[in-house]
């Protein structure tokens, strides 16, 4: 055994989704084929890096020759900074259907060397992240079939067609780590629900009694327990801000999201039809914080998190609503991390598609 | 890049894996591996400068190279090798086969979906490629044949089953959600009276790369909006007579959600014990049918309800889906199984 609870190994994984990096050298990689989270040493062997920005060129292009494919057959999941050595880590899917292989990249911030995270003989541990059973699941995971799919069965004198119906799961859709707690969001491919988990961490595989519901009120009037698709911590992991598949931007006290609970969170933001918000990263600037959230179709904006602690729960529906939002005139930018203090690292797509790392100043935004 | 017949590739095999080997054209020069370099063509199209080669292992074998990428080559893709100032080509070959994968079902089964119906479920008679379903799914007006853009959410990870053939798509729930400002910009994806269609195309690939061997489409007409818990006590149960296999049949109030109904019922004998057997949606999810392995023996049974049950439009046993905080009837209900006893004499 290693630190945090690892054992020496090689995980198998047959995908990989969001990413994010926990204690020390830890990178919690969710394999959403496997509805699992894996926790990975990736014992990165740099330095600790200063206060630099770095960027990278085309890297669609440098991905796509180094994994040997077109670039139509890289898809980037996510991107997450080690906190020491500021190398780049992205969770990329290398082709699609049983040809598809999970990779995670680093990225040298030095040279910018492009290089996939071997995965032989890597101290790691892993949870998996299934939803509470249906009262049923041991056994009726069959069902009629129709036409003639499935295999005939027999009771009796009566004979079926039977097919095994497919299994709930859960999709995780962002996580994120606070003080030896990963906290993972995930949409069910059956349930309409909000489902927060609260997974200690080194783990002890019993994710059952972690769930919680997180609701949101629209306009003091309607209430629902979507499922949340991004999130961040902030104020030092005391407060979280949310998007839900349905847009709103939620903020709750993490105090209050206890195993088994129902929390009401409070809508501070709303964010138009014909939109959805991709990530959102907290930076501090002379003492004060700021979230910035990415869109598919919005431009880069940024909050001031003492704007969300003043707003009042949203009543009115008028857009646009809710806090104060700056938009520093950054179009195509996707997923985000923290570089260091003084930067976000970001994908940016420009106008021809072609997708680049960024460093943006916090300074400048 | 040039392309100078120097270099003679050909696709050859070392130890099970695919491999490219290397020599030269014409005479019997030497290849040095370590000067081997791998590039899609595509990518390297415009110079290789800037580009990491493509990773794997490589080394000399007489007076040729092999290469054995890390990742395996892609089928129908060409690759560049360049050594020592030479370059050239090979194309993979495409994956072979004919399309054989079809779309098996999709739900609701319904000829009509309610203006806030939410989910939607494809299945496919084989495992499917991730990563671009929404390209291939398309909601349409069914009189004009226009695409219903953003109807569909978009979700950054696909919903799958663990086996890749039953896709879980969302109708936008910004759109569903009532007072939400997408909601009120740009209404309900569905509209009654404007009849939809919900259109796989056959450029959907299977997890082999091929293409379905057709489309599938399932019209549907626009009905008015489904609101209210489920409600189990409104169901009507059908007992069978004692002494058969005859299936126990639940006739519902409303069409409930297909992946849900196949594990959300379970029937309990008289013993306290789960009766084993097999069960089946009825048409157009309005039903639920239950066989036992064993004939019904006689005895007072339950049939208890998972409180997740969703109807279509995302409404639980336990919960609405938007629930509307001035009406006392979407208060939240217990999350406990509903319980239904029927007799079987």
């Amino acid at each position: 055994m290693t630190d945090h609870g690892m054992a020496v190994g090689t995980p198998v994984l047959e995908s990989v989704g969001p990413v994010t990096f926990g204690p020390g050298d830890v990178l919690f990689v969710a394999d959403n084929r496997r509805a699992a989270v894996v926790a990975i040493d990736v014992a990165d062997p740099a330095p600790a890096a200063a206060g630099e920005p770095f960027d990278l060129e085309d890297l669609d292009a440098k991905l796509a020759s180094y994994l040997g494919c077109a670039v139509k057959d890289v898809s980037i999941r996510d991107l997450a900074v080690h906190p020491r050595t500021h190398n780049v880590y992205l969770s990329v899917m290398r082709g699609s259907g049983d040809a598809a292989r999970p990779v995670i990249i680093r990225i040298d911030r030095a040279d910018g060397t492009v290089s996939a995270l071997s995965l032989d003989a890597v101290a790691w541990s892993e949870v998996a992240i299934t939803d509470a059973p249906a009262i049923d699941d041991e056994r009726l995971e069959t069902s009629l079939a129709e036409g003639d799919e499935g295999e005939e069965m027999t009771f009796g004198d009566r004979t079926f067609r039977i097919v095994r119906a497919p299994v709930r799961m859960a999709t995780v859709t962002d996580l994120k780590y606070v003080d030896g707690t990963l906290l993972v969001a995930g949409l069910s491919n059956e349930e309409f629900a909000s489902t927060l988990r609260r997974i200690p961490f080194p783990f002890t595989g019993d994710v059952a009694s972690t769930g919680l519901e997180i609701f949101h009120v629209s306009h003091g009037q309607w209430e629902t327990a979507a499922p949340i698709r991004t999130f961040v911590p902030y104020q030092g992991g005391t407060s979280i801000l949310a998007s839900y598949t349905c847009t709103p931007l939620v903020h709750f006290p993490l105090g209050d999201l206890q195993p088994g609970a129902k929390a009401r969170g409070r809508t501070v933001a709303e964010l138009g039809s014909g939109n959805t918000p991709l990530d959102i990263v907290s930076f501090t600037r002379e003492g004060e914080e700021f979230l910035l959230v990415s869109h598919t179709s919005h431009p880069l904006m940024k909050i001031a998190c003492s704007d969300i602690d003043g707003q009042e729960p949203l009543t009115e529906p008028r857009e646009p609503v809710g806090v104060p939002r700056q938009l520093p005139e950054l179009q195509g930018i996707g997923r985000m991390d923290n570089l260091n203090g003084d930067y976000v690292l970001a994908i940016q797509r420009d106008e021809r598609g072609g997708r680049h790392l960024r460093s943006l100043k916090t300074a400048g935004l | 890049m040039g392309q100078r017949p120097v270099l003679r590739l050909e696709w050859g095999e070392r130890a099970g894996q695919a491999c490219l080997r290397v020599s030269r054209a014409g005479t019997n020069g030497p290849i040095d591996a370590e000067q081997l370099r791998v590039y899609p063509t595509d990518v390297a199209a415009s110079g290789t400068a800037g580009l990491p080669p493509m990773t794997g292992r490589r080394g000399t074998d007489g007076n040729g190279a092999w290469f054995v990428p890390r990742f395996g080559f892609m089928p129908g893709t060409s690759y560049t090798v360049v050594c020592e100032g030479d370059a050239a080509s090979l194309d993979r070959p495409a994956a072979p086969g004919e399309p054989t994968t079809t779309v098996l079902a999709i739900y609701p089964s319904t000829p009509a979906l309610p203006r806030n119906h939410l989910r939607v479920y494809v299945h496919f008679s084989a495992p499917m490629s991730e990563g671009c379903a929404l390209a291939h799914v398309h909601v349409r007006d069914a009189a004009t044949r226009e695409e219903l853009a953003g109807a569909l959410l978009e979700t950054t990870e696909e919903l799958w089953d663990r086996e890749r053939r039953r896709l879980t798509l969302l109708f936008d729930p910004g759109r569903i959600k009532r007072g939400l400002v997408p909601q009120r910009q740009a209404g309900y994806p569905l509209v009654p009276g404007r009849p939809v269609e919900l259109l796989v195309d056959a450029g959907f690939r299977d997890a082999l790369g091929l293409p379905l061997a057709a489309g599938s489409v399932r019209t549907y007409d626009v009905g008015p909006d489904l609101r209210g818990h489920v409600d189990p006590a409104s169901w009507a149960l059908r007992p069978p007579e004692v002494g058969t296999r005859a299936p126990l049949v639940v006739d519902f109030d409303r069409p409930l959600d297909h992946g849900l109904l196949v594990h959300s019922l379970s029937v309990t004998g008289p013993d306290g014990a789960r009766v084993p057997g097999v069960i089946g949606a009825g048409p157009e999810e309005r039903s639920w049918a239950f066989a036992p392995a064993r004939p019904w023996a006689p005895g007072a049974y339950r049939l208890d309800v998972d409180h997740r049950l969703e109807d279509v439009a995302g409404n639980s046993v336990a919960r609405v889906f938007d629930r509307d905080l001035s009406d006392p009837c979407d208060n939240p209900r217990p999350e406990e199984p509903a319980r239904l006893r029927f007799v079987i004499a």
